[in-house]
This record gives C-alpha cells, structure tokens and sequence, in this order.
C-alpha cells in the first residue's frame, strides 16, 4: 500500500495537482472571463427573444473555418459552399452576462461516418444582439476550464485519458494513504509546524489529505462517472445495436423524429414556445428561466424544440424538458420526473459541475480544491526531502529532478497563469490572434519556470529547500498585485471602485489575486529565515525524524 | 529498484492493476448493463447505474492488485474475469437481438 500510495501518488501528482488548481479556478471561470474581457463586465441577462434576435444571427452563422478544414480532408476534396445547417442550441446560466449560440452543420460524402458534422458558434450581448469579435478569449470558460478536463490534448481524447487515470491515481492514493494511517482520526489534531521540514510537511500532508478526504474522494470518482462514456465507451461499440435500438424507442415514444422529413418548412415563434414552458413548469411549482434552448432538424417539417429549465436553484445541472413541434408550437412531450438512477446521477454529477446559485458553497469548492493542490505539493516536498542526502551521497539526480518539477507545478503553475493574466491586460487590442498570445504567454513563462528550477536545483546542497522554491515565491509575490494594478490602468475597474459598486466577479478576482501574493511574500520570507537558519550539516535531521515519526508513518517512511 | 528482475515485476503488477483492472470494469459495465435490460431497466439507466459503480469496481480491482503476493494471481482474476463477463455480455447480446 505505501509503495502504491508514494509512485502512483508522485507520478501522476504533477496532473492532479494541475487538474485541482484549474478546476478550483473553474468555480470561478465566468467571473475570470469577466475580468480579461472588460467589455463584458455587466450584469447577467436572462435569454433574450429567439423570434427577434436570436433567429437572424443564427441564420448567418457559419461553420469554424478551422473544422470546416479538417472536414474537407475527411471527405477527399469538395464540400458544397453552404452546408446544411443540422441543429441550433443557446445556453445561458445565472452567471453569464453573454449569451453563447452553438450550431452545427451536415458534412455530407463521408462514406466513414453519414452522420459527420462541424461545428459554429459566436457570442453575443443578449441586450442589443451585438456579436463579440472573434478573437476573444474567454480566459476562464475556455482556457482554465479545458485545462481542468483534458489539459489542452485533444488529440483521440488523450488528455481526458490522462486526467482519468490521474483520477483513478488519486482514489488510489486516498484509499492507500488511509490504509497507511489506520489511525485516521489523530491526524485532523497533528501539525507540528515547529519541526524541521520533513516532519511539519508530513503533517501538513496528512492533515489536507484528512480534512478534505470526502471532497477529494467524491470529485475524483465523480469526474471519473462523467467522462465515463470516454472511458468505457460501450455504447458506441459492443452494446452499439442495444444503445440505438433504446434511442429510437425513446424518440418514438417521446413522439420527437429521429430523422428530418426532408421537406422544408419554417419555424413557428419559439418565443411562445418559451412563454409556454416558463407556464407549465410554475404550474408544477418550480417557475423557472430557460438555461437550454435546442433546435433539432432546422428548417424541416421534422424539426422540433426542447426546453429545458436552468438549475440555479437545485443542484442538477438543467432539466424538466418540455419538446414543442417546430412547425406548429405545440407541445409533443413534457418529460415526466426523471427515473431515481438517473435523479441520483444527475445530483452527483450536479454536485462536481455546481452551476447552482449558492456562492458560500461554490467558496467552500475552492477551498477544497486548493487543499488538495496543498496535499498533494506537500507530498512532493516530503519525497523529495526524505531522498535528497541519500541521493546526492549516491550520485543519482532522482531527487533533484522530481524537485524541479515539483517547483514547476506549484509555484511555476501559478506563475504562468498569472502571466497569462498580466498578458491579457498588456498586450495591444488591436493585436491579431490575441487570443494565441495569451496562450503563447502561458505555456512559455511556464516553461522558463522549469527551465528556472531545473538550473537553481543543479548544485547540491544540505540547506533545507532548493532555491528556486523562494525566488519563484518572490515572482509569484510580484506578479499577483501587478495583475491588479495592470487590470487598474487599463480598465479604470480598480478595487475601492468594484467594491463600493458590488461587482464581485472583477472585486473578487482581484482580492483573491492580492491574497495569493501576500501568502507568497510571507512564503518566501519564512524560507529565507529558513535558509539562513541551516547552520549544521543535514546529519541530524534523519535522526530527529526517526525520533518524531509514529509507528505508521515509519512506515511512510520506508515506502 | 535497480535490477530488472524486480521491475519487470512492478511493471506488471502495475499492468495488471491498471489494463486488467480496466478490462473487469468493462465487463462489470457490459454484463451489468445486459442482465438489467434482461430485468426490464431501459438503456439509458442500465447504463447509467453500471457506469456510477464502475469506477468504484475499477478503484477495488487497482488496491486488491496491490494487495496481493503474486501479480500473476491479479492478472488472472482482473483481466480473466473482466474477459469472462465481458464474454458473457456479449452472449447475452446477440441472443437479445
């Protein structure tokens, strides 16, 4: 069990601690996308009126030029100059001040795959029907957030591969490092902070792993089951005729066509499709907005609507679909209250994906998340500083380099991202592909940050820590408060002004960054005393944590 | 760890734990699914209901690996049974059709 907890823990802890940091920024990613796009810094609108604004720029919308490439390889050649447009869908939650449209078009000729299709999609201010421009990253919602899922590999879903079995590494290690402290109570009331590195770090290690066990436990299995069809893609394959056979029954039985008639025929007005939905879900008690708008089979006599309620208020995500026809406007199916399997994994997975309105919680979730990032950096230090003399008494640079990514993955994560922000506000708007540049600033700072730790490292040393440990505290010092000023300068949005208006999303993006950066000073000047501390040789430090460890973590110890 | 006898042991232990583990969570899942449609449950809560234990599955599979002596008796009981009820499953299968 030690050994599974230690390699399992230290391998893929470089991804689970990049995929609890981002995802605690992704409680947040709409209010982070408020404040790198200041033009969008007004409150949230509900969904503005299909008939009249929505239905004219879904007309023009166009396939990404990007797909549009990919699929003309796919089909050996030529694609028609206009695609025929398959569905429409608008989505919208209590925390968005812009409204996303999604569509997606038929590409016809791929004798692979009939059901082939790009995708579009543009933003909007729901107020005037405004199109955002194109080139505007939404740092939050679509660059943190796809971090969290599947680091940025889209390549055959090898990211949400990786991210899964980060996962399963995390349950092992919640389930190894229990069985290691059988004695699991004790640990909530351990942190010795007065002892030397090795010993407080293990406390600290065992005391986050504790105190957040349920939360740790819970994401981790739970963002397992939501990927789950990635993973054991049954559906799609051995059971493929089982799985079809259901979804032509259901749509059967729901009375929504499966396929278009391939006769066109417009649309009746959506907008008293809404006013419809919004009247019966008040006469079942739960009045309610639109969160999930979806058009199916655009433009044919088949098409139709569904509806669905937006959870603010409830854990699950959306829900209560009512299915209108789309030529006439009348209602086909109102979804019944859904089967108790599914209710409990629409919770569970509600819980992980919190789009519900209750901001002490949505607090708590971060907080959570960051405990993790604190148990599992607390276990590379304590791996690498129980190795380090042996190692460098040996010749073997294992310790040294585990360090170095250690020191990336903490401080250098969070250097690189507040770079990305400090990007965001400094470079020219005018600049092409902007949105390329913030990401061009992410990936190189946090590879100078390795670059940095690697070469600070090198020597080896008795002292406690590697150098680099502070000196990036000291940039992460740096960086943080600069991201507000900057954010001060170029917006005019600085704090006294956030706060006395309530506008959380910019006021709390800036606290929490002015927060980070004074923990790292402190950081970095408690390692500074630290190092100037070390006067005898590290000869007596193994000794006094053989002295201090209990029988369990003697254990650990040998692991 | 330095001498390759001891590695081509953790290196299947960890196999077995990780593809063997995988293969029985996709049996579990198969199997699952088809004698629940065969108890009357639709597809889409079949499904739903294997894939919340699956990992559950998975994760008991990965720390019993590590719980035993020889990896050769996690592969047996990991990547065998995972075949044998996917095997199953699939029997089931192509007789529901």
């Amino acid at each position: 069990m030690a050994w599974l907890h230690t390699w399992f823990g230290l391998v893929l802890g470089y991804v689970l601690i990049v995929v609890f940091f981002f995802g605690s920024l992704s409680v947040f990613d709409r209010e982070i996308d408020r404040w790198a796009l200041p033009e969008t810094r007004f409150a949230p609108q509900p969904m503005p009126s299909f008939d009249r604004m929505l239905s004219p720029i879904f007309k023009q919308m166009k396939p990404e030029p990007a797909e549009l490439e990919a699929a003309r390889a796919r089909v050996g050649g030529s694609l028609p100059a206009e695609l025929a447009v398959m569905n429409w869908a608008v989505y919208t939650t209590h925390r968005d001040p812009v409204l996303a449209m999604y569509a997606e078009f038929a590409v016809p000729n791929n004798p692979n795959d009939p059901d082939d299709h790009v995708h579009g999609h543009v933003t909007i201010d729901p107020r005037n029907g405004r199109l955002l421009g194109d080139d505007q990253l939404k740092v939050g919602s679509e660059f943190f957030y796809p971090m969290h899922i599947s680091l940025h590999v889209t390549w055959k879903d090898l990211g949400y591969w990786i991210v899964g079995l980060a996962a399963l590494a995390m349950l092992a290690a919640l389930v190894s490092g229990l069985v290691i402290h059988r004695r699991i109570f004790r640990e909530f009331f351990t942190l010795r902070p007065r002892k030397h590195v090795q010993r407080s770090t293990l406390d600290l290690h065992n005391l986050t792993g504790v105190v957040a066990l349920p939360f740790h436990f819970f994401f981790a299995l739970t963002g397992l089951t939501i990927f789950a069809g990635i993973y054991l893609p049954v559906s799609e394959t051995m059971l493929k005729p089982q799985a079809q056979a259901a979804a032509v029954h259901e749509a059967k039985a729901k009375g929504l066509p499966f396929k278009p008639a391939g006769v066109a025929a417009p649309l009746a007005s959506v907008d008293a499709m809404v006013l419809e939905a919004k009247r019966r879900w008040a006469a079942r008690g739960m009045a309610g907005e639109v969160g999930y708008l979806y058009v199916n089979h655009v433009g044919d006599r088949n098409s139709y609507v569904s509806l669905y309620r937006a959870g603010s208020d409830r854990v699950t995500l959306v829900g209560q679909p009512i299915h209108f026809e789309g030529t006439t406007g009348r209602v086909l199916y109102e979804e019944p209250p859904s089967s108790a399997v599914a209710s409990v994994n629409d919770f569970l997975t509600g819980l992980h994906l919190q789009h519900f309105e209750h901001w002490l919680l949505r607090w708590f979730y971060v907080f959570g998340g960051l405990t993790g990032c604190v148990c599992i950096a607390t276990g590379f230090i304590f791996f690498v500083e129980k190795r380090k003399r042996q190692h460098a008494q040996a010749g073997v640079s294992g310790a040294r380099w585990v360090d170095a990514f250690a020191v990336t993955s903490v401080t250098g994560m969070l250097i690189a991202t507040l770079a990305m922000l400090i990007a965001n506000r400094v470079l020219p708007i005018e600049l092409a592909q902007r949105g390329d540049w913030q990401k061009a600033s992410f990936w190189g700072v946090w590879l100078l940050t390795f670059a940095h730790a690697a070469a600070r490292g090198a020597m080896p040393r008795m002292t406690r820590l590697s150098p680099a440990w502070r000196e990036q505290c000291l940039a992460v010092a740096a960086l943080a408060p600069a991201a507000v000023i900057l954010n001060w300068v170029t917006t005019g949005d600085h704090l006294l002004k956030t706060l006395a208006e309530g506008y959380w999303p910019v006021a709390g993006l800036d606290l929490a960054l002015l927060a980070v950066g004074s923990i790292a000073a402190g950081a970095a000047v408690r390692l500074r005393r630290g190092e100037r501390a070390v006067a005898a040789p590290a000869a007596s430090l193994d000794e006094a944590a053989a002295a201090g460890a209990g029988t369990a973590d003697r254990e650990a110890a040998r692991a | 760890m330095t001498t390759s006898q001891p590695t081509v042991g953790v290196v299947s232990r960890v196999a077995a734990a990780l593809l063997g583990g995988w293969l029985f969570a996709w049996g579990f899942v198969t199997l699952g699914i088809m004698l629940l449609l065969r108890a009357g449950m639709p597809y889409s809560d079949a499904r739903t209901l294997t894939y919340l234990l699956a990992f559950l599955v998975y994760l008991a599979g990965l720390c019993w690996s590590f719980a035993m002596r020889r990896a050769r008796s996690a592969w047996l009981t990991l990547a065998g049974g995972g075949a044998a009820m996917t095997a199953l499953a699939w029997w089931l299968a192509r007789a529901s059709l």
